[in-house]
C-alpha cells in the first residue's frame, strides 16, 4: 500500500533496475528525506498553470483527470492534475444556465468531483459511495444540474486522499443580475498544501505514532522561548507544562499534518515562486480566495492593505473591513483591497501553526515584491480551548445575564413574531455543560462545559494589534429566502481521541453510525458541540447552514463549511430542501477518512409519521 | 397532552434553559448549566414538525428521470450494493517498533550482550492482534540466551487504556541446554496521566506460578528530535519458584536511561545506560549459589519502526 509515488518517473525501467531504484529510493525515503532532490533538467510541467473553461457554455467541457509527474516547488511530485494542472482551471458558469461537464477519468483508480457547495441534485454532488459510485478507471462521467446561485466556490475529489495529490480547483459562478460587489479586476487564490509522501503514508503515520508531523512540541530547549514570549517566570512555564502534562494533552497539537512535510502552496506555487497578482493603484482588486488544502488552516492578511470582506462561502455579506482572517479548510472568502500607492504588497497566508506559509505579491508590474512578514509563534492551546472560561474569554457572559434578568420574554419574543413557532433564533443560550456519559474509547471529552465562541478569532491570534475577522462579523447581505425559526433540533458531538487518531461524531465513526434523517422541508437546528481540542471545519452537502452568528435570523450568513472552535458550542440552521442522500463531514481530509462523517438522507418521513402528500 | 404539538420543541427547550434558575446567575455553578446528556441528540430527535413542506420551498433539485417519491425511496434505502465506502474508516494498520535493538556492554568481565525489545500490532482502531518480544542473548562468548515473546489480543476500552490477553512463550537457553514455558497473560497498557507510558502484564504459568511484570517509560523531549528516555521495569512473583530461582515478592529491577536522537520519528539511534539487580529472596538465593545479583551495562542501539 505504500506505493512510492515521487521516485519513479514516467520512463521505462528495466525490471532490475526499477527493483534496485525503488529499493534504493525507499531506503532514502525512510531514512532521512521528506522531498525528492532538486529537478535538474526536466519536461515536467510546473504546478500552478491552470486555464479557465465555461461550464454553462452550451457545448459545455471536458476535464479529465490523470496522474502526472509535475514541478511543485522546484521538485517533482507524482500529483492527480486536471486538464494538465494543479490546482484545476478555474471553473465559471452563469447562474440561471445548465452546466455541462463531462469528466474522463484517465487513473488507474475510480474518481470524483464535488462541486463543494452547490445546490444540486444528489446524484450529481460527486460523492462515491452516496452520490453514485465513483467513475471508474477509463471511464467518463457526465454532470448536467441547473445552476442556481452564484458566488465563489471550488470542485475537488471526493475519492480516497486525491484532494492531498492535487484534484482541486475553483469554481466562480456568475450572479444572473448585476453583483453588488464592486470591483475593476479579480483573482484567484487558491490555497493548498502539498506533500511528496504518499498520502495513504500521512493518514499511517498519523494513526501509528502520536504527533508525528509536529516539530514544535513543548521542549526543555523552548523554556526559555516560552518565558519570553508569555513573560511568565519559570515555575510557571513549568506548572503549566506538568498541568497539560496531566492531562495527557499537548498544548501545541495545534495541526495534524504540519510544514514538517507539507509544502504550502497559493495557486500551485510556493512562497519563493512568488505569484504576482497586477494591481494599479487605485483599481478595485477582488481576490478570490479559497481554502483547497487537505488540511491546513490559513491567517490571511495583506501588511499595510486592509481588507474589505465581502463575501463567505460564496454568499453576499454586509461588507466588512479587517487586516486578517482566518479560513478553515474548504471555506471561501472574497476579499476587495485597492492599492493606494505604486508598490508591491505581500498576500501573506500563514498556517495555523506556523510551521509554514504561501505568499504572493499585489503589484502593479511582474517581478516586483515586497518584504515578507516575519512569522509569528506558534500559538498554544489554552484552558479555554478545554471550556475552562478565563478572563476575558467570558464572551456571551452578557446573553447569560441578559437571560437571567431579562427572563422568558426575550426567548419568546422570536417565536412571537413567526405564527407558526419553532425554536428561538436570538440569545440563543450560551454553554452547555457535558452530559456525565462520555463516548468511549473513541472520544477524548476534554472540554466539559462547550460555549459560544463567535468572536474568538481563534488560537494565536487577535494579539497582533490589528483586526482579525471572525464569525460575529458575518451577515448577510440581503435577507435569504426560507428562514423561518427551526422547529426540531438535535445536538451534535465532534469527538476524537488525539492519542490514536480517532475521529468521529459522537464517539462513532462513520461505519459504526447510521444515517442521519432530516424530513423533507423541515427547518432543523443542528447545534454542534466540540469535545475536542482541535478546530474542525464542519461541511453539510446540498443544503446551506445558516450560521448562527448572534445577530437576527434574517441575518444569519448561509455557510456550506463552519469552523468548530476547541469546546465551541455551534449553531446552524438548516432547510431540508433538497431530497436524498447526502455527505455530512468534518473538511480535514485525514479526519474525514478517518470516520468524522455521516450520511444524512432527507426523507419524506421521520420515523413513519405522515405528512399530508397533497398539501 | 394539551399544548399543540409544534409548540414542544421550543417548550422543552425553553424548560432546559429556566428550570435552573441558578443557572445564569452562578457564572461558576456548571453543575447547573443544561446538559448534554439531558438534549436530544440524533439518535432520539425531539420532535417532528408535522406537515406539509412549507410554501417558500423552492422547487427541489431532482435526478433527471425520477420523481420526487422514488428519491425519497432512495433516500430511505441502503446505498446499492456496487458503491463503495464514501470512506474507508474501518482500515487495519499494521506497526512494528523496536523501542531497544542494542548491544549492551558490562562494565566487567561478564559478556556483553545483544537485546532487543519489540512491538508489532495489527488491527484496527480498538481491536489489534499484539506482539510483544524482549530478550537478549551473548554477543561473543557462550551460545546463551533467553527470549519472552507474548501474543496477545488488545482492546482499546478507555481513551488511554487497553485491556491486553493470550499467551507468552518464553525460553531460554545455553550451547547445551533448552528450557522454555508457555504462560497465560492479561496485561493493561496505556497512558497515565503526567505521560508515563504503562505497560503491565500478569503472568500464569504452565505450571500454576503467577508473575507480575511492570514497566514504565517517559519521554523527556530536549529539543525536537534529541529524547531522553528514563525507564524502569519491575518484576514481582507471588511465590516460590525454585526452577526459575525466583523468590516471592518482588524479583528484579532494571533502571534503564536512553538518549536518542530521531533522525525521523521512527528511526533513531540511542546511547544509554542499565543498572539492573535483583531483589529480595530472588537476590538472596542468587547471592546463595554464588551468582551476580547486579550488574552495570552501557547500551547502544537504534529504535526503529516500520
Amino acid at each position: 500500500m505504500t506505493e512510492q509515488y515521487r521516485f519513479i518517473g514516467s520512463r521505462l525501467f528495466t525490471r532490475r533496475r526499477f527493483l534496485v531504484t525503488t529499493a534504493s529510493s525507499a531506503l532514502a525515503s525512510y531514512m532521512l528525506l521528506n522531498r525528492p532532490a532538486l529537478a535538474v533538467a526536466t519536461d515536467a510541467a510546473r504546478a500552478g498553470n491552470f486555464g479557465e473553461l465555461d461550464a454553462t457554455a452550451a457545448e459545455g467541457i471536458d476535464l479529465y483527470i490523470e496522474n502526472q509527474d509535475l514541478l511543485v516547488d522546484g521538485s517533482i511530485g507524482r500529483a492527480i492534475t486536471i486538464n494538465g494542472s494543479v490546482p484545476g482551471p478555474v471553473i465559471r458558469m452563469t447562474e440561471g444556465k445548465d452546466a455541462l461537464i463531462r469528466v474522463h477519468n484517465r487513473l488507474p483508480e475510480s474518481t470524483s468531483i464535488h462541486w463543494h457547495g452547490i445546490l444540486l441534485p444528489f446524484n450529481m454532488d460527486g460523492v462515491p459511495g452516496i452520490s453514485f459510485a465513483g467513475i471508474p478507471a477509463g471511464e467518463t462521467f457526465t454532470y448536467r444540474f441547473p445552476v442556481r446561485q452564484n458566488g465563489t466556490y471550488w470542485y475537488h475529489s471526493h475519492s480516497g486522499f486525491q484532494e492531498q495529490r492535487g484534484h482541486y480547483g475553483q469554481l466562480i459562478i456568475e450572479p444572473a443580475q448585476n453583483d453588488p460587489v464592486d470591483y475593476d479586476a479579480e483573482y484567484t487564490v487558491v490555497l493548498s498544501d502539498w506533500t511528496f509522501e504518499n498520502p495513504h503514508n500521512v493518514f499511517r503515520n498519523l494513526k501509528t505514532i502520536e504527533g508525528y508531523y509536529n516539530f514544535q512540541r513543548p521542549t526543555l530547549a523552548n523554556i526559555d522561548d516560552q518565558m519570553q514570549a508569555t513573560g511568565m517566570a519559570l515555575g510557571e512555564v513549568i506548572d503549566k507544562r506538568l498541568a497539560w502534562q496531566g492531562m495527557r494533552m499537548d498544548p501545541t497539537d495545534i495541526a495534524d499534518v504540519t510544514g514538517a512535510t507539507y509544502t504550502f502552496l497559493m495557486n500551485g506555487k510556493a512562497a519563493d515562486e512568488n505569484p504576482v497578482f497586477l494591481a494599479q493603484p487605485g483599481q478595485k482588486i477582488r481576490l478570490r480566495i479559497v481554502n483547497a488544502s487537505a488540511q491546513t488552516f490559513y491567517d490571511v492578511r495583506i501588511p499595510g492593505l486592509p481588507m474589505t470582506v465581502v463575501q463567505a462561502d460564496g454568499q453576499n455579506i454586509k461588507p466588512v473591513e479587517t487586516d486578517e482572517f482566518r479560513i478553515a479548510v474548504a471555506e471561501t472568502y472574497d476579499v476587495v483591497v485597492s492599492l493606494p500607492d505604486d508598490r508591491a504588497y505581500t498576500l501573506f497566508a500563514e498556517t495555523m501553526d506556523r510551521s509554514g506559509y504561501a505568499r504572493g505579491t499585489l503589484a502593479p508590474r511582474e517581478g516586483m515584491s515586497a518584504a515578507i512578514p516575519e512569522r509569528r509563534r506558534r500559538p498554544m492551546l489554552t484552558m479555554a480551548d478545554m471550556g475552562m472560561m478565563m478572563n476575558g474569554s467570558m464572551q456571551g457572559m452578557d446573553g447569560m445575564q441578559g437571560m437571567s434578568s431579562g427572563s422568558h420574554r426575550s426567548m419568546e419574543m422570536p417565536m412571537d413574531r413567526h405564527a407558526e413557532g419553532g425554536l428561538p433564533t436570538k440569545n440563543l443560550i450560551e454553554r452547555v455543560k457535558h452530559g456525565p456519559a462520555g463516548h468511549g474509547p473513541a472520544s477524548i471529552t476534554m472540554a466539559q462545559t462547550a460555549y459560544r465562541r463567535l468572536d474568538y478569532p481563534g488560537a494565536g491570534l487577535g494579539d497582533d494589534g490589528w483586526r482579525v475577522l471572525t464569525y460575529s462579523q458575518l451577515r448577510a447581505r440581503e435577507r435569504p429566502p426560507l428562514r423561518r425559526p427551526p422547529t426540531r433540533e438535535f445536538y451534535l458531538h465532534l469527538t476524537g481521541n488525539m492519542h490514536k487518531f480517532i475521529w468521529g461524531f459522537d464517539g462513532k465513526k462513520w461505519s459504526e453510525a447510521d444515517m442521519i434523517r432530516f424530513q423533507y422541508g423541515e427547518r432543523l437546528r443542528i447545534n454542534m458541540i466540540n469535545d475536542t481540542m482541535m478546530s474542525h471545519p464542519i461541511h453539510l452537502h446540498g443544503m446551506w447552514m445558516d450560521l448562527y452568528a448572534g445577530g437576527d435570523l434574517d441575518t444569519n450568513p448561509r455557510k456550506h463549511t463552519v469552523n468548530v472552535q476547541p469546546a465551541e458550542l455551534l449553531t446552524v440552521d438548516v432547510t431540508a430542501d433538497a431530497p436524498g442522500q447526502w455527505a455530512f463531514h468534518c473538511h480535514l481530509l485525514y479526519h474525514m477518512d478517518a470516520g468524522m462523517f455521516r450520511t444524512v438522507a432527507v426523507v419524506r418521513l421521520l420515523e413513519g409519521e405522515s405528512i399530508d402528500a397533497d398539501a | 397532552m394539551p399544548m399543540p404539538r409544534t409548540r414542544f420543541t421550543a417548550v422543552v427547550s425553553v424548560v432546559a434553559l429556566f428550570s435552573n434558575p441558578a443557572m445564569s446567575q452562578n457564572e461558576s455553578g456548571t453543575e447547573d448549566m443544561p446538559n448534554t446528556a439531558n438534549l436530544p441528540d440524533h439518535q432520539q430527535s425531539a420532535h417532528h414538525h408535522q406537515g406539509a413542506p412549507p410554501p417558500d420551498l423552492d422547487a427541489p433539485p431532482l435526478p433527471e428521470g425520477m420523481t420526487l417519491d422514488e428519491v425519497f425511496n432512495y433516500a430511505e434505502s441502503e446505498p446499492p450494493a456496487h458503491f463503495p465506502d464514501p470512506v474507508a474508516d474501518d482500515q487495519w494498520f499494521g506497526f512494528v517498533l523496536f523501542d531497544q535493538f542494542e548491544y549492551r556492554m558490562t562494565d566487567d568481565e561478564a559478556p556483553d550482550h545483544l537485546g532487543w525489545e519489540a512491538d508489532a500490532w495489527l488491527g484496527g482502531d480498538i481491536n489489534k492482534f499484539w506482539l510483544k518480544t524482549e530478550g537478549e542473548a551473548i554477543f561473543d562468548g557462550p551460545n546463551e540466551g533467553e527470549s519472552e515473546n507474548d501474543f496477545l489480543y488488545s482492546r482499546l476500552f478507555t481513551p488511554f487504556w487497553s485491556v491486553q490477553t493470550g499467551i507468552q512463550y518464553a525460553n531460554e537457553w545455553t550451547s547445551d541446554d533448552y528450557g522454555d514455558r508457555w504462560s497465560y497473560v492479561l496485561g493493561l497498557q496505556g497512558l497515565t496521566p503526567y505521560q508515563l507510558e504503562l505497560d503491565s502484564s500478569l503472568y500464569v504459568s504452565e505450571d500454576g506460578d503467577l508473575t507480575i511484570e511492570v514497566e514504565g517509560e517517559y519521554d523527556l523531549r530536549i529539543t525536537q528530535r534529541l529524547v531522553l528516555q528514563p525507564r524502569a521495569a519491575l518484576g514481582f512473583a507471588a511465590q516460590d519458584v525454585p526452577e526459575r530461582k525466583l523468590g516471592s515478592g518482588m524479583t528484579s529491577a532494571n533502571l534503564d536511561m536512553r538518549l536518542r536522537y530521531e533522525v525521523k520519528r521512527e528511526f533513531a539511534p540511542y546511547i544509554g545506560v542499565r543498572y539492573q539487580s535483583l531483589v529480595g529472596e530472588t537476590e538472596d538465593i542468587a547471592g546463595a549459589a554464588g551468582d551476580k545479583t547486579e550488574q552495570w551495562m552501557v547500551l547502544a542501539g537504534l529504535r526503529f519502526a516500520f
